[in-house]
């Protein structure tokens, strides 16, 4: 019996604000607090409150047969407390349908695994406890940065006691192989692997509105008809996307709210067929070969590598200045401080530095808040300067004598 | 002396479509801008046309390959005349070039000519070859003197040796050549394109609506297809000139190659370098505003604008004012060998324009490996992705941006490197393809039989 198994990912990052060289040492808040809060309404609306609200009905018309679930990153779950408290309160009124379910991955939306075990284990244990807090569930499956994979850190995920990670199925190492199954990744012992199924996923995520597509427009019916061609060959088809693809990148003018509408009825239509969380399927279906990763894979562009954050210089200086202060920002034991180091951590930041198709305006342009790949690396680099600044005085302020029975107030 | 036989001026029949240029600017005479980006533009056409140039004055030891170059110094205007009179078609003398430094008798009659039989002018010249009489278009100065008359008499000139060309389309460069490409058109029926290097809204700003702009707008609005060097001067054409997009096609420059050499500074202090005409288009004060604005903060730098014109004083004052001027260093004109060893030793190229068609300048300092922080209000900024670019009035961006490049290696050679690629992309041969494919993708030429 097959299961459909849905993961969206939800996040928004706090973007910076255009730094300029002549700020450094004057002012220490970084955010573009602005942008950030016109972004979040506008996807708030167009996006996660109009789709919740489409989900809970779904969840409801099928009587608990429809399931889903989600990644939804700190740095987005902190920009709902502040400032969308109704679009954490419909992520909430979700939870309690129990048949949603919202897996781990780290806090800050971070290339940390890359660059440095400890701060990624921070970051996740800090994720964990935010989700236990809001939703009331004690995360079982994990997710990286992007999907960020690679057997290293699937080993890594089985010893923090995860029973799934989530990647994608990418060609090169799948080779003929399905990714509607379960594997288990190299080097692992119980750990099972979810590859991502990137042809029916993006078929909903990107083509769904490429009027050049032989197949548009979609409709739910067609759609399914390509799901229940899994029937026999396969247990799990992964559907993994961006949340923002409802309504956000798929406007709700091309009709994505309907075809989701329809979907799990179509879905249905098969009595073979049926949704399940992650958790559930690691639970029900057993791996059925070894998937190898020695090099790191990913969602992102063609590639499906790590070209969209790591590929250029500026982007591997940003990096690797970045967590080069992890030592003294843990010395400051200054949280406030650990904060702002977290948050400049976002892979978005990187992700807007990328020039790898910089002249031809493609997908990281979309995205970015600023004028170009050097505008992100420069303002990137202000703060960072003057960030260092603020930890170098903060760790001389650090008295290594006693313990300090009150914190220091922070300097930013 | 011998006449040459007419068919010589006409390119052979072949498939390839037969281009009537029409320029102002040509290398020997003048080495600006527009005349190297009208020759190096015909050169790479003649792969895909047939190319002849019509120009004012020529030098017959000047030879173009695959470029039939006429310059109306060496056309005998009393020919011209009995062109398009029945059995005189074949009569079209070309003579020497003669240097001569005669002053030119002032006319005060400067109606305009409707009929060469009464044309006369200031640069109509009479001259002896043996015992015959020759007269020529001579002007001595592409831009000084009576312009208007200069180009109008040029147009009429044109317009009737033309008549004895056999060619399938008009290609005119700038306002100077407009009259000649609208003559030429309203004569012959072929379709005029016209090429846009520099607009009058560009020299003089916005405010600008003297003779050269009705000029311009009245002949962009005559043309059959408008190639401005840029995206930027196509937007210019359409919001000042009000001339609708279905009729411009940018076509951005290509650039010469060179082979790029660094050269030992004669300063410890990293140098920042501006190179172009000291007028308000070059926006040079806000070089002396960028200049302090980094000085402020990196007493390590100097700042080196060549290039002269009329704000060469006022810059001198600005800079002293500011308590700059140790440095700050004005260079005056400078030859391109100079300018070539300033770009070997700059590090950085700043292009402040407040409105560049195309901007070359940022494109040499990219061959020779400079990283240019140069303004949005250019062409150039569309074809380098590799720069970094600000709104010209925006000091403290592009200040910010000289800063970091200085400072900072990893982003200095990204830019760099970027900037390399993009090199890769700016070719006259790409121009020429564009103007040909342009020509038909507006069906401009004959259909071919």
């Amino acid at each position: 019996m097959p299961s459909v198994c849905f993961y969206f990912q939800v996040h928004q990052p706090f973007r910076l604000k255009r730094y300029s060289f002549f700020d450094i040492g004057r002012d220490h808040f970084y955010e573009d607090d602005e942008k950030n809060r016109l972004i979040l309404d506008k996807v708030s609306e167009k996006c996660y409150l109009k789709t919740n609200r489409k989900i809970l009905d779904l969840i409801n018309r099928h009587k608990g047969k429809f399931k889903v679930s989600y990644s939804i990153s700190g740095t987005a779950l902190e920009q709902f407390e502040n400032h969308r408290p109704d679009v954490l309160q419909s992520f909430i009124d979700l939870s309690k349908t129990g048949c949603v379910e919202f897996i781990s991955e780290t806090y800050y939306h971070s290339l940390s695994f890359i660059y440095s075990k400890e701060e990624f284990r921070r970051q996740v244990e800090m994720h964990k406890e935010k989700i236990k807090t809001y939703f009331n569930q004690v995360p079982k499956v994990f997710r990286n940065t992007e999907l960020i994979y690679s057997n290293e850190l699937a080993s890594f995920i089985e010893k923090m006691g995860y029973k799934a990670i989530l990647c994608e199925g990418v060609d090169r190492h799948l080779g003929s192989r399905t990714p509607n199954s379960l594997y288990q990744p190299a080097g692992t012992l119980k750990i099972k692997a979810f590859l991502k199924n990137y042809r029916l996923s993006d078929d909903i995520a990107f083509r769904f509105s490429d009027r050049n597509w032989s197949e548009w427009p979609l409709h739910a019916d067609t759609f399914a008809s390509w799901v229940h061609k899994v029937a026999g060959n396969g247990e799990v088809i992964n559907l993994f996307m961006d949340y923002e693809t409802f309504g956000e990148h798929q406007w709700e003018e091309t009709g994505v709210f309907d075809f989701l509408d329809h979907l799990p009825k179509e879905i249905l239509k098969h009595s073979d067929f049926d949704f399940k969380t992650l958790s559930e399927a690691a639970d029900q279906y057993k791996v059925r070969d070894i998937y190898d990763v020695p090099e790191f894979t990913s969602w992102a562009d063609a590639e499906r590598d790590l070209s969209a954050w790591l590929s250029n210089a500026m982007e591997k200086e940003a990096a690797k200045r970045i967590y080069q202060l992890e030592e003294k920002v843990l010395k400051t034991g200054n949280k406030d401080l650990m904060d702002v180091w977290g948050k400049l951590q976002t892979s978005d930041h990187f992700y807007y530095m990328c020039t790898k198709f910089w002249s031809d305006g493609d997908v990281h342009k979309y995205f970015s808040p600023y004028d170009s790949p050097y505008d992100a690396y420069i303002y990137f680099m202000n703060v960072l300067a003057d960030f260092e600044t603020t930890i170098e005085e903060a760790v001389n302020q650090v008295k290594p004598v006693k313990k300090a029975g009150k914190k220091k107030e922070p300097t930013v | 002396m011998t006449t040459p036989p007419l068919s010589d001026l006409i390119p052979a029949r072949t498939e390839l479509p037969r281009v009537l240029m029409l320029g102002w600017e040509f290398p020997p005479v003048i080495n600006g801008g527009l005349g190297v980006a009208c020759h190096d533009l015909c050169i790479a056409m003649s792969k895909y046309a047939n190319v002849t140039m019509i120009i004012p004055k020529s030098n017959p030891d000047f030879v173009v390959k695959n470029l039939n170059l006429i310059g109306l110094n060496t056309i005998d205007a009393k020919t011209l005349r009995n062109i398009g009179h029945a059995d005189s078609y074949k009569k079209v003398k070309q003579v020497h070039f003669i240097n001569t430094h005669l002053n030119p008798y002032y006319n005060n009659n400067l109606e305009p000519h409707h009929d060469l039989q009464n044309l006369s002018s200031q640069y109509l010249k009479t001259i002896k070859i043996g015992n015959e009489t020759a007269e020529i278009f001579q002007i001595d100065d592409l831009y000084g003197g009576d312009v208007i008359e200069k180009v109008t008499i040029f147009g009429k000139l044109a317009a009737k040796l033309a008549l004895s060309l056999d060619f399938d389309i008009i290609h005119a460069h700038d306002w100077m050549t407009m009259i000649a490409g609208m003559e030429i058109k309203a004569k012959t029926g072929k379709p005029l394109v016209m090429h846009i290097h520099s607009l009058e809204v560009d020299r003089g700003g916005p405010q600008s609506k003297g003779w050269v702009y009705q000029m311009e707008k009245h002949g962009m609005e005559y043309a059959d297809l408008l190639m401005p060097v840029s995206n930027f001067t196509g937007h210019v054409i359409h919001d000042y000139y009000q001339i609708p997009w279905s009729k411009i096609l940018p076509v951005h420059n290509g650039i010469r190659p060179v082979e790029p050499f660094k050269s030992e500074a004669m300063f410890k202090e990293k140098m920042v370098l501006f190179v172009g005409r000291l007028t308000r288009q070059k926006g040079p004060e806000f070089f002396v505003d960028i200049a302090e604005k980094v000085l402020q903060h990196d007493q390590n730098v100097r700042f080196v604008m060549a290039g002269t014109g009329e704000y060469f004083n006022p810059l001198l004052e600005r800079a002293a004012q500011r308590g700059i001027a140790h440095r700050f260093h004005l260079t005056g004109f400078l030859n391109l060998d100079k300018v070539r060893k300033l770009l070997s030793i700059a590090d950085v190229y700043v292009m402040p324009s407040v409105s560049e068609p195309f901007g070359l300048s940022a494109v040499e300092a990219v061959q020779f490996g400079i990283p240019a922080v140069i303004s949005k209000q250019s062409g150039v900024s569309e074809v380098l992705s590799g720069s970094l670019k600000f709104d010209y009035w925006d000091i403290n961006r592009a200040a910010g941006y000289i800063l970091s490049l200085l400072h900072d290696p990893v982003l200095l050679e990204n830019v760099r490197q970027d900037a390399y690629k993009d090199l890769k992309n700016i070719s006259w041969d790409h121009s020429a393809q564009k103007v040909v494919n342009g020509y038909n993708a507006h069906h401009l030429l004959p259909v071919m039989a």
